[in-house]
């Protein structure tokens, strides 16, 4: 191991057993997945986002969201209390992240894993009021506010059906409005696409509900 | 001080040159690096302090709309990682492989023609790394970030660092076949295994997450390789090359056991790559992949253990002997370091402890073990010992550098200790699904507050740093003013 080439061989062969495991392996078999037919509706699973939601992926990309929040729901090999904390059904393989152009599998939990937050915040409307202004629907919240996403202007007119009812020091100017810009409707559109409750072979969800329903 | 001259058993026809010769074909390129590295860490450890102030007064800087912690997170990151960390790698090994193969950079006695052009061939390349740096930084701040952690750069700006690296680093790595010394160091092993990891694992990740993008399903383990390589396989080996070779010179002591060494050297490339798979225990990926990371995490206690190992091996009073200059006390402390990142690494790997721990502020701790500690402390060391002998007599001023150690230490183990303590606390909040998360939030606040605390003397350390640079930068141009 004096010369340089007979160095440069050794370190490239030890080397390349990481690389053929965890580059090579996942580039041909994990990236070769395919979506599944969706028996009830006929589509595929996971379901192709749409446009606003697509767009909205880049949003959540350049602000950063992936600093606080995870979206992985954990192995119950490993730990129940993701699912028990009711971020999801069943645990993330990677068949569900075939549809992003991203994979924000996330490090740090400073804010809730999304992975299913389309499912549980269905609500459009609380998302524009929570990135507006966090505090104002969860208070103490140590997520920036977005405000950036939004603009105030002078109503005109009649009062855009789009405007956030803001309440208290939140509320804008009499006569002024909030409403959210287009990045701010792409990245609720993503949020609320964010659902990963469907079955899939490899996954499949255990109907907490069905005895219930019965 | 500063005249360890680097000793060689000759080769006919190979003597080494002197090392004055040495240090003048790469003065500049490497003090470029240094200076500059210096001032990214200065600007890298505010940002970290304003991210820090940001958890306890989300609304600080509030008026500043586009200043969110979701931009300013990932700019102190890259800005550790490639402005500071990796720029200061890249001077260091320079530094250190020119003087270990004991030959100038570029042919013959480093001031002919080819060592002229090869010299503002690397000038350029350390312009266009800053460059890419500054335009990165800017592009997150500005809203072009990846998305993609430790990778935020837009795809321009990664190209331009690795033409950057390809082009200061293939002149490293070829010095080592016309070194002086027959019998190669441990240290030039692991600087030419640094110089060739570098681009390959930096080029691999930018372009099947990058560049040309896999399918999302196959990212999660080639991000986690990535986080993992290039702590452990680029920047660690090129700090315990500073470790291996400038400690004994220091200590004035041989160092023993050199085919431990060697076996330290092989295990960590062995375990490298899939020390990073630990960040994704219980998440989607095959579970193979995982075990790997969680052996691979208990594994990496054996070289860390070997670095250890020749470390004492080398005196019984190596200790003492150490707390005599600063490089010496910075190298001796980047190597308690290594051993905590090792220990702290075994730990987390293990899936129960992974599985409280994993997405809290150990996870974040160790990181910042790795880079301020393991990484950046050795670093220091090499700057302190290589900084006056480049420049030609002794710069520092004394009071600076013992108050610049100081406060890294003390910051550096206040912020490693609060994280982890703190990350302890959320970690068995977040497994018990009956408390609530905002609930967790407000457990939080102290350990951001004292995170706060610590962020400010780690910047006041290399402020400190910083100024001690200046002033000598300052002092060797009113000298060569002078002496024109
Ligand atoms: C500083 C860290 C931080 C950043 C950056 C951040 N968040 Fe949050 N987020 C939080 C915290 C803390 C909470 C919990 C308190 C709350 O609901 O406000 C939260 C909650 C949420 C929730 C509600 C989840 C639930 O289950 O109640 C959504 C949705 C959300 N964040 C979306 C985003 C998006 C989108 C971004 C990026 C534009 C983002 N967050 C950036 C910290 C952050």
């Amino acid at each position: 191991m004096h010369r340089l080439p007979t160095l440069l061989s050794g370190i490239f062969l030890v080397f390349l057993i990481s690389w053929l495991g965890l580059v090579a392996y996942p580039v041909t078999q994990l990236g070769r997945l395919t979506p599944v037919p969706d028996p009830e509706t006929g589509g595929t699973l996971p379901a192709v986002y749409g446009g606003q939601a697509l767009a909205g992926q880049r949003i959540y990309a350049t602000e950063g969201c992936i600093s606080c929040h995870s979206q992985q729901v954990r192995q119950t090999s490993v730990t129940s209390s993701d699912i028990e904390r009711g971020w999801g059904t069943r645990p993330s393989v990677a068949r569900d992240y075939l549809r992003d152009s991203t994979a924000f599998l996330g490090s740090r939990r400073l804010g809730q894993d999304l992975s299913n937050v389309g499912v549980r915040l269905p609500n459009a409307k609380w998302h524009y009021i929570h990135l507006y202004h966090p505090s104002a629907v969860c208070p103490g919240s140590l997520m920036p506010a977005f405000s950036d996403l939004f603009i105030v202007r002078k109503i005109q007119g009649q009062r855009s059906d789009e405007a956030l009812d803001l309440k208290g020091s939140d509320a804008p100017k009499p006569g002024y409005e909030v409403v959210p810009t287009a990045e701010a409707k792409n990245l609720v559109a993503y949020l609320l696409a964010l659902r990963h409750d469907y079955p899939l072979p490899e996954a499949p969800v255990k109907k907490a509900g069905a005895a219930q329903a019965k | 001080m500063s005249h360890h001259t680097l000793p060689h058993q000759l080769v006919p026809g190979h003597e080494p040159v002197d090392s004055k010769a040495i240090d003048a074909s790469i003065r500049l390129p490497v003090m470029i690096l240094f200076g500059n590295a210096i001032h990214w860490l200065v600007i890298a450890c505010l940002l970290s302090l304003v991210v820090s102030i940001k958890l306890i007064a989300p609304g600080f800087l509030g008026g500043i709309s586009f200043l969110t912690y979701g931009r300013l997170a990932p700019m102190a990151r890259d800005l550790m990682l490639y402005g500071w960390a990796s720029q200061a790698a890249l001077g260091a090994g320079v530094w250190l492989m020119a003087r270990l193969c004991g030959r100038p950079l570029g042919g013959g006695d480093g001031q002919g023609m080819g060592g002229m052009l090869l010299r503002t061939l690397i000038i350029s390349a350390t312009v266009l790394w800053n460059l890419a740096v500054l335009l990165g930084t800017l592009a997150i701040l500005a809203g072009y970030s990846t998305g993609v952690e430790w990778l935020e750069y837009p795809n321009w700006a990664s190209a331009m660092l690795l033409l950057s690296f390809l082009l200061i680093g293939i002149w490293t790595v070829l010095l080592f076949d016309r070194r002086s010394n027959p019998r190669a160091e441990v240290a030039q092993w692991y600087l030419v295994a640094a110089f060739c990891w570098f681009p390959w694992v930096y080029g691999t990740a930018n372009l099947l997450l990058i560049w040309k993008p896999v399918q999302a399903s196959a990212q999660g383990p080639i991000q986690s390789w990535y986080c993992g390589s290039i702590l452990a396989l680029w920047l660690l080996p090129v700090a315990l090359a500073g470790i291996y070779s400038l400690l004994p010179r220091l200590l004035g002591c041989t160092l023993n056991r050199r085919n431990l060494a060697t076996l330290g050297f092989w295990m960590l490339l062995l375990l490298g790559g899939w020390n990073g798979m630990e960040r994704l225990i219980g998440g989607p990926v095959p579970a193979w992949m995982t075990s790997a990371g969680v052996v691979a995490g208990v594994l990496f206690m054996i070289p860390v253990a070997i670095v250890m190992i020749n470390i004492f091996g080398m005196s019984r009073n190596a200790e003492n002997l150490a707390t005599q200059s600063i490089p010496s006390k910075f190298l001796f402390m980047g190597a308690y370091s290594v051993l905590g990142v090792g220990i702290l690494g075994a730990l987390v790997s293990l899936p129960d402890i992974s599985a409280s721990l994993r997405f809290t502020g150990v996870t974040e701790g160790k990181t910042q073990l790795w880079i301020l500690g393991a990484i950046s402390l050795p670093l220091f060391g090499v700057m302190y010992e290589a900084v006056p002998q480049l420049l030609g007599r002794d710069c520092w001023n004394a009071t600076l550098s013992a108050r610049h150690y100081i406060l890294t230490i003390v910051g550096l183990w206040m912020l490693v200790g609060i994280m982890v303590l703190g990350g302890l606390f959320t970690g068995l909040a977040l497994s018990d699904p009956t408390v609530s998360f905002l609930n967790i939030t407000s457990y939080s606040y102290p350990f951001h507050l004292m995170e706060c605390a610590a962020q400010l003397i780690l910047l006041a350390a290399t402020v400190i740093f910083g100024a001690n640079i200046t002033r000598a930068l300052a002092a060797d141009y009113l000298l060569n003013k002078k002496h024109r």
